[in-house]
C-alpha cells in the first residue's frame, strides 16, 4: 500500500517535535538530526503498522527512542542507569531572585541520567500523558512517575532550588494561580 | 520497587494524567509539579519550545520526497 500524502504531511509536521526530543536525548544537534532522519526512514517503511486515528506523535517518538537506544548499544555505550549513576555535583550558580538562566538549566538537564531526562521531557515538555510516556518508554506508568519525580528532585538539587513553594516570585504567582480545589 | 499496583493496575483514563489521588506519587503529581507554577516546569517548556521552534533543515523535506519517489505504487494512491 502506498504511503498517503496525508501521512507524509503528518511526518513533515512532526519533525520539529522529533528534533526537539532527539536533542533532548542526544544532547547533540548533529546526532539528533541523524536520529530524526533514521526515524523518518523507519516510519516510512513501517507506515502500514501505524493505525490511523492513533497518536502519530507517540508512535514516532517510540521509533526515535528505540533507534536512539539501539544505536547506543551498538556503539558499546552502556545505557545509563539512574540508580548506578553518581550525579556530578554543582558548578552551576545558585539561582538568584528567580532568575534561572536557560543555559544553566540546559547543563543541569544534561546531568540527568537518560531515563530520567526522557521522562521529564515527555511529561513536562512534550505534552504526553503518563500513560503515553509509559508506552513510549515501554515501562509501567509508576516507573515514569518515579523517574519524573527523581528528575525533578535532581534538577532542583543541581540548580539549588530548595522547596519551590518558598522560591522567590514563584511563591506569589503560585498563590495567585493555585486553584483551591485542584 | 517503583511499580505501584494501585496505579499501574488501574484502567488508565484521561483523568490519571494528573495523577490519581490515592497514591503517594499521584498526590504529589496532582499538584502539577511541572506546571506553570513551577520554575522547573517553566524552564523545561522554555528549553523545549526553543528546540521545537528551531528552523527545520531542508534535508528532511528532501528525504521525504525521495522516499515518496521511491514508492512503486505512489501514483496509484
Amino acid at each position: 500500500m502506498a504511503v498517503s500524502a496525508g501521512f507524509k504531511a503528518d511526518l513533515l509536521g512532526s519533525i520539529p517535535s522529533l528534533r526537539a526530543f532527539a536533542v533532548s536525548l542526544t544532547q547533540n544537534a548533529d546526532k539528533a538530526d541523524d536520529l530524526v532522519q533514521e526515524t523518518l526512514v523507519k516510519a516510512w517503511d513501517k507506515h502500514e503498522s501505524f493505525q490511523m486515528g492513533t497518536n502519530l506523535k507517540a508512535w514516532l517518538f517510540t521509533i526515535l527512542r528505540n533507534e536512539f537506544y539501539s544505536q547506543m548499544r551498538k556503539r558499546g555505550r552502556e545505557v545509563q542507569d539512574s540508580d548506578g549513576l553518581m550525579t556530578a555535583r554543582l558548578a552551576v550558580h545558585p539561582a538568584q531572585q528567580g532568575q534561572l538562566d536557560l543555559k544553566d538549566f540546559r547543563s543541569a538537564l544534561e546531568r540527568l541520567p537518560e531515563d530520567q531526562r526522557e521522562a521529564i521531557i515527555l511529561i513536562g515538555a512534550s505534552g504526553f500523558s503518563y500513560e503515553e510516556a509509559a508506552e513510549i518508554c515501554g515501562c509501567a506508568v509508576g516507573t515514569i512517575k518515579s523517574r519524573v519525580s527523581r528528575a525533578r528532585a535532581k534538577l532542583q538539587e543541581i540548580l539549588n532550588i530548595s522547596g519551590e513553594d518558598e522560591y522567590g516570585p514563584d511563591a506569589i504567582s503560585a498563590q495567585v494561580m493555585a486553584s483551591p480545589n485542584n | 520497587m517503583e511499580w505501584k499496583p494501585g496505579v499501574a493496575g488501574e484502567i488508565m483514563t484521561e483523568k490519571t494524567k494528573h495523577g490519581s489521588a490515592d497514591d503517594d506519587s499521584g498526590r504529589r503529581l496532582s499538584a502539577d509539579p511541572l506546571g506553570a507554577n513551577s520554575e522547573i516546569g517553566r524552564k523545561l517548556k522554555q528549553y523545549y519550545d526553543d528546540l521545537v521552534s528551531d528552523e527545520v533543515p531542508d534535508r528532511f523535506a528532501q528525504l521525504l520526497s525521495k522516499l515518496e519517489q521511491a514508492e512503486p505504487a505512489a501514483k496509484k494512491g
